[in-house]
């Protein structure tokens, strides 16, 4: 990071530090990515690891991890909302913050408008799914600490997945478990759950969210450059995966009722 | 009140169990009086019996070196990231290491979401002197070219889940992280003013001390707890923290409070309790995913 501000809540280093720059010769990955996927085919997804309950001090928490994303999310509540308005309906409030590691180029501990942007669509994402009239005057705080980022795509997918756990691990009555997938174009195929360098070479990414269990569709989010019939060609395909995410998440949420 | 069941072999009916925690809830004080009666502590420990420590190095790959800490339920990850800077004018040779630890909302329901609390910055504080007045990695060894290029080190933690302890898990982690750590073969190009470095090699740093810290608490001035969980720290009106390095030399003494109890010299009890205490953890502690109570 070139540019740090003196906070004068931290221990500070130097006013100004850079990363470190690699030798221009060597291989550099981002341009010699092969028109085929590397590992896996264009539909699999990688394998996810979920776990429940890892937080003792929170309501409901889980811990995500597939491959290169690591994420952890806690839900408090529901508590007491500390406004003064009377609302009706429960508030569901996103709070994503990146461990300083997580991403390639270290980031300040000062939350910025991509921790907002994550937040507002995994926000999104759970808002239709949870019971919110039933909880009056209270508010469900859902926090999210990314640990290790492989790609916006995949930490909002899986950041959703995680919220979304948690919710149910801490007992909040919900229509049904958010499960989400992200998809980018490469060329003529579709690709699924991108990693970093995939995402980036894709000439458009989408991620979706829905209730597989109702068969509803949550959030949508599309950037880049996609015809629409490519859209919902994508939308298709992640809606068809999501379903496969939802056994994986049911059978962890079981599995750890079943030993607690 | 309902009387808390002191057999352990029979498990509680329900109806107790919910007497049992909001007596808990209402009266801690009384609630940890009650147990210290017997000589043991809310989670069945003793007086004197740490929590298993479990270490697991090297899982995050954006990091440069990474460790994660888990003492009982206290989880704290610790991330080193390596940048370049232009060292001090006055003492060029000397690379930067900056530690922090950032304790979130996610990790207790008493930290509220914002800037860091008085408890993150004063145990930053804490961590910063040990790490840096112990000299656990010697700054010289930063050096990339003396007065233009010098490593800074971020070390980096954050706690997951706060249940007491924080400093001991954190410190912890901090030094298995930076054991980890290996940074990229660094060379600096007189002519271009600018350091480029090699994506083949890496090296691991130079450490010099291990140190790991012991906290204590003394409840009512009698009782001498070690290794407090979340619900005893508020309930204990002194709190020490020795940190110790491998070969037994004291590295930092922190003592908050009177520090009387009982009459006996708390002090010098703590610091021999924390000299055994390193010795049984050893050194193996710091490479691998090894349990240890």
């Amino acid at each position: 990071m070139a540019q740090s501000n003196f906070d004068r809540r931290r221990i500070n280093g130097p006013d100004e530090s850079f990363p470190p720059l690699f030798e221009a010769d060597e291989e550099d990955p981002v341009h010699n990515l092969p028109r085929t996927r590397r590992g896996r085919s264009a539909d699999d997804i990688r394998p996810i690891f979920l776990k429940a309950g890892l937080i003792s001090q929170a309501n409901g928490s889980a811990y995500i991890e597939t491959e290169r994303t690591k994420i952890a999310c806690a839900v408090y509540g529901p508590r007491q909302s500390k406004t003064t308005v009377y609302s009706e309906n429960g508030r569901l409030n996103v709070e994503v913050k990146f461990a300083p590691f997580s991403c390639t180029r270290r980031r300040a501990p000062i939350r910025d408008a991509e921790d907002r942007s994550v937040a507002v669509q995994i926000h999104q994402a759970l808002w239709p799914s949870v019971r919110l009239e039933l909880l009056p005057k209270s508010t469900l705080d859902i926090f999210i600490t990314i640990i290790e980022n492989d790609g916006i795509e995949g930490c909002i997918a899986s950041g959703s997945v995680a919220a979304s756990a948690a919710l149910a691990d801490a007992g909040i009555e919900m229509l049904g478990l958010v499960v989400s997938c992200a998809a980018s174009t490469i060329g003529k195929e579709i690709w699924l759950d991108p990693t970093e360098e995939e995402a980036r070479m894709a000439s458009g990414s989408l991620i979706l969210s829905g209730m597989p269990a109702l068969g509803t569709i949550t959030n949508v989010w599309q950037s880049g450059r996609l015809t629409p019939e490519e859209t919902i060609q994508c939308m298709e395909a992640c809606q068809g995966r999501c379903l496969d995410i939802h056994t994986v998440v049911a059978q962890a949420l079981l599995d750890n009722a079943q030993v607690t | 009140m309902a009387a808390i069941a002191s057999s352990s072999a029979t498990t509680l009916p329900e109806g107790d169990t919910l007497k049992a925690s909001t007596f808990q809830r209402l009266h801690p004080k009384a609630y940890f009086e009650r147990f210290l009666a017997e000589n043991l502590r809310p989670d069945g420990r003793d007086l004197d019996e740490w929590r298993a420590v479990s270490l697991n190095v090297g899982s995050i790959s954006t990091a440069d070196g990474s460790a994660l800490v888990r003492l009982g339920d206290t989880t704290v990850v610790c991330g080193v990231k390596a940048e370049i800077a232009e060292p001090e004018l006055d003492s060029p040779e000397d690379g930067f290491l900056v530690p922090n630890l950032d304790l979130p909302a996610i990790c207790s329901p008493k930290f509220k979401p914002g800037p860091p609390t008085e408890e993150a910055q004063v145990l930053s504080d804490r961590l910063n002197d040990v790490l840096v007045a112990a000299g656990v990695v010697p700054l010289s060894s930063l050096c990339i070219e003396r007065g233009r290029a010098v490593w800074v080190l971020y070390v980096d933690a954050t706690c997951i889940n706060y249940d007491g302890n924080a400093f001991d898990a954190t410190l912890l982690a901090m030094v298995a992280a930076l054991k980890n750590t290996r940074l990229p073969k660094a060379t600096f190009d007189e002519e271009t003013g600018r350091t480029t470095c090699s994506r083949k090699t890496r090296l691991p740093l130079q450490i010099s001390r291990l140190p790991a810290s012991m906290s204590f608490g003394i409840f009512d001035g009698t009782h001498i707890v070690v290794d407090p969980t979340s619900f005893e720290e508020p309930l204990l009106e002194t709190t020490l923290s020795v940190a110790v390095d491998e070969n037994g030399g004291l590295v930092s003494v922190t003592q908050l409070g009177l520090g009387i109890a009982g009459g006996q010299d708390v002090l010098m009890r703590c610091i021999a309790s924390a000299k055994d205490r390193r010795k049984t953890l050893g050194d193996s502690i710091w490479t691998g995913s090894v349990a240890k109570t």
